[in-house]
């Protein structure tokens, strides 16, 4: 468990890790908080010939609220987000991220660069419709959430690109739901589920290969309440259509039919609290004790 | 934790029996440990394995040219390397049938398991080592793997063993078939108990130098038994014992994995002696060590119980499959599992008629070795299982069952049916206080509330078991081996200077036996605890120790160290009586001062005694030589047994699975308790390592014999955010030894399974029969279909 050789660049401003990144010539790899890349890179399942650390370009952690949006640098850590109020939804979810260390040292832009189908914010940028910014070779691009995850640990970046920023919508509602087997582990399954006006989003981690949004983005009217308060009916209804939506995997941790009724479970839950608190405050039962 | 106030010259105030500060944690506790991979040497050169990544196959050709020519790269040690060759751990017992096979310290002709070791890279650093290994190539000729210990065997494992039973025995008393015949109730259970391993924080580690003048071999190594290590190697490595010294130092964890002498650790002082005057070393990565260090508590247990329709129990017969992997391991055998489970299935239960036959089946899957609690987490499963199947078919409740049947304090000594004597019979004492404890009046009445309120449900799980600790020669661990475990020794030398030094044979593997062996000293022979240093785990130091196994040091480390610390008393007392004319039965030896009986003031302190002995042979009366030392080695020939009992609290939420605990006792019968704050240690570690075992942790395989849990992301262990806070409570019966002292390493794991599995059941009357109880597992049992 020891890394293959690598060459380090420390990238001085985004034009500089983007350059680094074009001369790799698709052997580069982005180094931010290493949460996952290390690990992959001990195990000898990665080999890049350059790691271009971005931990020292100025203006990435940057995090501000602005016009109903929350706009995140791509190094804000775990932490930081947990820790804010201007976005409570992703504050909730953050908590849930692996452990104090962890929290610590993982970026927002890691993560969803990594776009692991089971990690928590992911699934929050999904739901909210969030988007992002991208810097390559040939300029900026900003791609939303449903275009940025193409598979399991496959986003649409390309080798030459770097994730530079986030636009996280805040939603008028929301709730979060996770079933894990222990503190910090990802998702057996998860549901994210944000209420924008009178539009619902509910997104599935840890069922399919990227965040599962809940009756695709045409489907979404059907599972409109109305903008009328959800009631209970309206949430088993709603819990129904995720669990007959989601064509989940057998592994480890459970079977097909039990990720299902997972699904089932923490949809109901996750929009039973959207429900009780449209104004929820950061500080709900959804935050969770650092372990 | 209570500081220890200076105390008055003069005064003794025992040391044993009280909280005083452990005299590792300053090293320990400040990140100043001193572990085998701390160790730098120069010109030291770091070794990495190539490891078979199948299951099964014969080895055709391994070529070493590209790692050879990789920068950094010395050498490269294959399993035919004329070093290698010759050398096989075999394993050895004399028990009847049992099939001996061999171990190559690098696989010769086949590899039998994912993960054994085929070549091995030296280089200048580790990093450079993988690189090298990455060039080694070798040609596998696939064979059909056998993974699971009860299914009809492919290509044999062992050719010795064309059924892959490397050891079958058959327990019998009484008349089992007619007994049950007779039996007013049969329950029958069939369960499985998942693999899993021991997971030390520091996994196996090991620096081998052979110096190449004087011809002799130090070999540092994260081992539980440096001693037994010590013995292996010279008959392996056919170099005289005395040339071989090895040295365990600050040792993170073991729980039983370490106590195996590994083809790893063989191959590197093979390696260490081809290559002289060079250090070599290997540090074992989480990777490895859940693929390739042992694994333990693979069964299967097929079951009946007969019960007399007011609860006695007739009869119990078991057929049990322990699957050993594909190694005997070395030097425990694979009997080690089997009959442990065949010799403890009955625990504290009272039973004339019994019969269980208990294979040890070889796969290709990792040696399965000791691992904290050998076998019996399984078999109290098992047993207690019985008992619960047992209580519904009887509608009697589950607790008053297991006490209609309990060995008691008027039935000790107690023979087993397996012939084992128990000599504790402390069971129903552990019972009553552990029902007082946790209070299972209020539990049921929150049981049946919630029930009525349609919340969420709770179950109350029980778990009764009989820890055999401190193994004497005639209870000795293992099966019939070339060695009896039964002793230690322990050396006290009182120093020029009047202070304490004590050479134990104990090891320690965080478990504070420095600690402990100085306060057994210091009460033995009259010091303070401060002015006793210990030392342990280099066998140029200490004489003679079989190390940490079998929860055996406290009783017979403990018991060695009573009895060298109170002969040294009495040189201390014969030569002060001499000195000062005074007859030595007047004569006491208090907090390192002299007295003679009902006087305040001392005759002649320790520290000049000790002056005289070592410095002032002018002053030595007639008959005395100079020095002042003693040692005792001890064996309790039996052992002691340990009561314990756990019962906890779950809740259960019936459509997600989860599980959450709500309450945790535990009750145990430690004898005499030398430190209260480490023997609860000692439980609650063990208890978290059950509850592990019960809920999280399980090693899987797959059909073709890969490891699918590779890492601590698939293989789950439980944090301090999964572990209850925990009641520990003790009652206390001292046991014929000479501290008193009943071992408690290794109780606390043996509950849980049963505890938790109990649990589920009484909350909502499922029964689980496959561990662990995970929340798949509940939910396909609640809702039918797979749980994976």
């Amino acid at each position: 468990m020891k890394c293959p050789p690598f060459s380090y660049h420390r990238a001085t401003d985004v034009a500089d890790a983007v350059a680094a990144l074009a001369d790799a010539d698709g052997e580069g790899k982005i180094l931010a908080g290493g949460q996952s890349l290390v690990p992959v890179l001990a195990l000898r399942r990665a080999r890049p010939d350059v790691l271009v650390d971005v931990n020292r370009v100025p203006g990435l952690a940057d995090l501000a609220g602005r016009e109903g949006v929350l706009h995140a640098g791509a190094l804000v850590r775990h932490t930081a987000l947990a820790a804010q109020d201007g976005h409570p939804l992703v504050a909730a979810a953050a908590g849930w991220i692996g452990h104090t260390a962890i929290r610590s040292r993982g970026t927002l832009g890691g993560s969803l660069a990594h776009a692991d189908p089971a990690a928590e914010l992911p699934a929050v940028l999904r739901a909210c419709a969030g988007a992002v910014h991208v810097a390559g070779p040939g300029g900026t691009r900003r791609v939303d959430a449903d275009g940025l995850f193409v598979g399991a640990l496959q986003s649409d970046l390309a080798d030459d690109e770097v994730l530079t920023g986030v636009e996280l919508p805040i939603p008028d509602a929301w709730g979060f739901a996770e079933f894990a087997r222990r503190h910090g582990d990802f998702a057996v399954v998860s549901v994210v589920a944000a209420r924008f006006g009178d539009r619902l989003r509910v997104v599935v981690g840890g069922v399919a290969g990227t965040p599962h949004l809940v009756g695709g983005e045409e489907a979404l009217d059907a599972l409109d309440p109305g903008g009328g308060p959800l009631g209970p009916d309206h949430v088993d209804r709603l819990a129904d259509a995720a669990a007959d939506d989601v064509d989940p995997v057998s592994d480890l941790h459970g079977s097909a039919g039990y990720r299902r009724a997972l699904t089932h479970e923490m949809t109901r839950r996750a929009l039973t609290d959207l429900a009780r608190a449209g104004d929820r405050s950061a500080t709900s039962s959804h935050r969770r004790e650092p372990v | 934790m209570t500081a220890v106030e200076p105390q008055p010259v003069g005064e003794h105030r025992p040391a044993t029996g009280t909280a005083v500060r452990r005299k590792e944690d300053t090293r320990l506790l400040t990140g100043r440990g001193r572990y085998v991979s701390d160790l730098v040497l120069p010109r030291m050169r770091h070794v990495t394995f190539v490891r078979s990544p199948i299951a099964h196959a014969r080895l055709s050709a391994i070529d070493t040219t590209a790692a050879l020519a990789t920068e950094g790269v010395h050498t490269v040690f294959t399993g035919e390397h004329p070093a290698m060759r010759a050398v096989s751990l075999r394993a050895r017992s004399a028990l009847p049938g049992y099939v001996e096979t061999d171990q190559p310290p690098l696989a010769r002709g086949k590899v039998r398991f994912a993960g054994e070791a085929v070549a091995a890279v030296v280089a200048d650093d580790r990093y450079l080592a993988e690189d090298g290994a990455e060039g080694v190539d070798v040609d596998y000729e696939p064979l059909a793997p056998t993974v699971c210990a009860w299914a009809v065997p492919t290509d044999p494992v062992h050719d010795e063993a064309p059924d892959n039973l490397l050891l079958s025995r058959t327990f019998r008393a009484g008349d089992a078939a007619d007994a049950l015949a007779q039996a007013d109730v049969v329950v029958e259970r069939e369960l499985t108990t998942n693999r899993h391993g021991g997971n030390p924080i520091e996994c196996r580690a090991g620096v081998a130098r052979f110096d190449g003048a004087d011809r002799r071999l130090t070999f540092w190594s994260g081992t539980q038994v440096p001693h037994l290590v010590r013995t292996q190697l010279a008959e392996l490595l056919e170099l005289p014992e005395g040339d071989v010294r090895v040295i365990a130092p600050d040792v993170g964890g073991g729980f039983g994995v370490k106590s195996v002498l590994y083809p790893e650790d063989v191959a590197l002082c093979l390696m260490a002696i081809a290559t002289p005057d060079t250090a070599l070393k290997w540090v074992e990565d989480r990777v490895e060590h859940l693929l390739a260090a042992t694994h333990a508590r693979d069964h299967r247990y097929v079951l009946r119980a007969g019960f007399a329709a007011d609860g006695e129990l007739l009869a119990v017969t078991a057929d049990v499959w322990c699957n050993t992997g594909a190694y005997s391991v070395y030097p425990w055998t694979a009997g080690i599992e089997p009959l442990m489970a065949g010799g403890l299935l009955t625990g504290p239960y009272k039973l004339s008629h019994y019969e269980a036959t208990v294979r040890g089946v070889a796969t290709n899957t990792s040696p399965s070795g000791p691992y904290r609690g050998v076998a019996r987490p399984s078999t109290v499963f098992a047993m207690e299982a019985l008992m619960d199947s047992g209580a519904r078919a009887l509608r009697m409740d589950p607790i008053a069952l297991r006490r209609r049947n309990l060995i008691l304090p008027a039935d000790i000594p107690y023979k087993m049916p397996s012939r084992l004597v128990d000599d504790s019979g402390a069971y129903e004492a552990c019972l009553d206080r552990a029902v007082e404890v946790f209070d299972v009046e209020r539990w049921r009445a929150e049981q049946a509330r919630r029930r009525e309120a349609g919340e969420r449900p709770i179950g109350i799980g029980v778990g009764i078991y009989n820890e055999l600790t401190g193994l004497g020669r005639a209870a000795s661990a293992g099966p019939r081996m070339p060695f009896r475990t039964g002793h230690d020794a322990c050396t006290v030398r009182v120093n020029p200077d009047g202070r304490v030094t004590v050479f134990s044979g104990v090891t320690s593997q965080g478990q504070g036996l420095e600690t402990t062996m100085a306060q057994v000293v210091a009460d033995a022979l009259g010091v303070a605890y401060d002015d006793v240093t210990v030392r342990y785990g280099d066998t140029d130091e200490s004489l003679w120790g079989f190390g940490a196994f079998s929860s055996r040091q406290a009783v017979i480390g403990g018991g060695a160290a009573q009895l060298a610390g109170t002969d040294v008393r009495d040189k201390v007392l014969a030569l002060a009586g001499a000195l000062r004319e005074v007859d030595v039965s007047d004569l006491d030896l208090r907090g390192g001062q002299v007295y003679v009986r009902g006087q305040e003031k001392p005759v002649i302190a320790l520290a000049e005694v000790a002056r005289v002995a070592y410095l002032q042979s002018d002053r030595l009366p007639e008959g005395f030589e100079p020095g002042l030392e003693g040692t005792k080695f001890y064996d309790p020939v039996r052992g002691a047994f340990a009561a314990g009992v756990q019962i906890a609290a779950l809740e259960f939420d019936p459509v997600t699975g989860g599980t959450t605990i709500l309450s945790w006792v535990c009750v145990e019968d430690a004898g005499t308790i030398v430190h209260p704050v480490i023997v609860d240690g000692q439980i609650a570690g063990a208890i978290a390592q059950g509850i592990g075992g019960a809920m999280y942790e399980h090693l899987v395989y797959d059909d073709v014999g890969n490891l699918t849990t590779g890492t601590l992301l698939d293989y789950l262990m439980p944090t301090a955010g999964e572990i209850p806070e925990l009641t520990i409570d003790h009652v206390s019966t001292p046991a014929a030894n000479p501290t008193g002292a009943r071992g408690v390493g290794e109780g606390g794991t043996l509950a849980p399974n049963a505890v938790v599995a109990g649990a589920l059941a009484d909350a909502l009357g499922v029964e689980v029969d496959d561990l662990p109880v995970t929340p798949a597992r509940i939910w396909a049992l609640l809702h039918g279909g797979a749980d994976r």
